[in-house]
C-alpha cells in the first residue's frame, strides 16, 4: 500500500499549507528544528565523550547522564514537534528524498543504539564505570556518534533538494 | 566606504584562488554544511552546559571551573570545525553572502560573541562563577543572547535579502 494518498492529504489540510506559504512561520520552525539541536544532540555527543573518557573522566558516569538526559530530552521534543510541521508541509516530496529516508534510517538505528544501551549497559553504570569503560560501551558511544552526525549531515542535504 | 572594502574583498576572494570546486560538485556545499552544524551542535552543546551552571539549572556536582576544564577542549574543537567549514562555504560563493544583510549582521554578532566568549564568559566560568549571583545570571544571559543570535541570523540569510 503506497502512503502518498495520506501524505498527500496532510500537506494539503489547512496548517500544512499554510505553513509551507508562511514566509515567516517557516523560517521560524526550521531555525527552531536547526538550533534544538544543541541540546538534544549537544547533550548527547558530551555524554558519548564521557562514555569514550574524553572528558569528564572524574565525574562519574552516571551523574554527567543524569545532568544532561532532561535537557537533552527537552531538545528532542522540539525537534520532533517541529521535524514533524516541517515534513508534513512537504510531505511528498520529503518521502520520495533518498536523504530523508537515510535519515529516517539513522534515526531509528540510532533509538536501537540507545535501547541496546538502556537495557544492557545503563542498570550498572556504577559499578563499570569505576574500572574503565567495557567495550561494548565504547562501541555504543561511537556508533552514536557516527548515526548522529549521519542524521545532521542527511537533514541538511534533503533541504537542498526540497 | 566601508562598501568599497567589502567590494575589494569580494574581488581579493575571487581572484586569489579557485574555489569553485565547491560550487561546482554537488555536494560540495551540502558537506560543508554538514560539519558546519555538525560543529555547531558540539560548540553550542558544551556552551549550553556552561551556562546552565551558570544559572543554577543543574551540574550542581560539578564545580564550575572543573566543568569550564574539561569542556573547553571540546568547544574549541566545534568552533575550529565551524569556522573552518564556514570559510569553505564563503570563499567560493562571496558576493552571495557578502552582499547579504543578515549575513553582515551575523559577523558583527560573530565578532561580538566570540569577544564576549574569551574575555569575560571565559574569565568568569574559569575562576568558578564567584562574582554575585546576579552577576552570573547576567553573563549567561547574554552569552546565550549573543550565541542564538547568532544562529538566528545565520538562518536569515537563506530566508532574507
Amino acid at each position: 500500500m503506497s502512503p502518498l494518498p495520506v501524505l498527500d492529504w496532510l500537506q494539503n489540510t489547512g496548517w500544512a499549507t499554510s505553513l509551507k506559504e508562511s514566509t515567516l512561520v517557516f523560517p521560524l520552525v526550521e531555525g527552531s528544528h536547526l538550533l534544538a539541536l544543541s541540546f538534544s544532540v549537544g547533550m548527547v555527543m558530551v555524554l558519548d565523550l564521557r562514555l569514550l573518557r574524553l572528558c569528564l573522566r572524574n565525574k562519574p558516569a552516571a551523574v554527567v547522564m543524569r545532568e544532561l538526559m532532561p535537557w537533552s530530552l527537552m531538545g528532542f521534543a522540539v525537534m520532533l514537534g517541529t521535524g514533524f510541521a516541517l515534513f508534513a508541509a512537504q510531505a511528498v516530496s520529503a518521502w520520495s528524498n533518498p536523504f530523508f529516508r537515510v535519515k529516517m534510517i539513522l534515526l531509528v538505528l540510532s533509538g536501537l543504539n540507545a535501547l541496546y544501551y538502556q537495557l544492557r549497559y545503563y542498570p550498572r553504570m556504577a559499578e563499570w564505570d569505576r574500572d574503565g569503560t567495557p567495550a561494548g560501551v565504547r562501541a555504543i558511544a561511537v556508533l552514536s556518534l557516527i548515526f548522529w552526525i549521519g542524521v545532521i549531515a542527511c537533514g541538511r542535504t534533503m533541504a537542498y533538494e526540497l | 566606504m566601508l562598501q568599497h572594502w567589502i567590494d575589494r574583498f569580494v574581488q581579493w576572494c575571487y581572484y586569489s584562488k579557485d574555489y569553485a570546486f565547491v560550487r561546482d560538485t554537488k555536494y560540495g556545499v551540502p558537506i560543508l554544511q554538514s560539519l558546519h552544524l555538525t560543529g555547531i551542535t558540539l560548540l553550542l552543546g558544551t556552551v549550553l552546559i556552561l551556562n546552565l551552571r551558570l544559572l543554577n539549572f543543574g551540574f550542581r556536582s560539578v564545580t564550575l571551573s572543573e566543568l569550564s576544564g574539561q569542556l573547553w577542549k571540546w568547544t574549541k574543537v566545534g568552533l575550529a570545525l565551524t569556522v573552518i567549514a564556514g570559510i569553505m562555504i564563503f570563499l567560493p560563493d562571496p558576493t552571495r553572502y557578502a552582499h547579504s544583510g543578515p549575513f553582515r549582521l551575523k559577523m558583527i554578532l560573530l565578532c561580538l560573541t566570540l569577544t564576549f566568549q574569551f574575555t569575560i564568559f571565559r574569565r568568569t566560568v574559569r575562576s568558578g562563577g564567584t562574582g554575585s549571583r546576579v552577576r552570573n545570571i547576567a553573563i549567561a544571559l547574554t552569552s546565550l543572547t549573543l550565541w542564538f543570535g547568532v544562529g538566528w541570523s545565520a538562518r536569515a540569510i537563506a530566508f532574507f535579502q
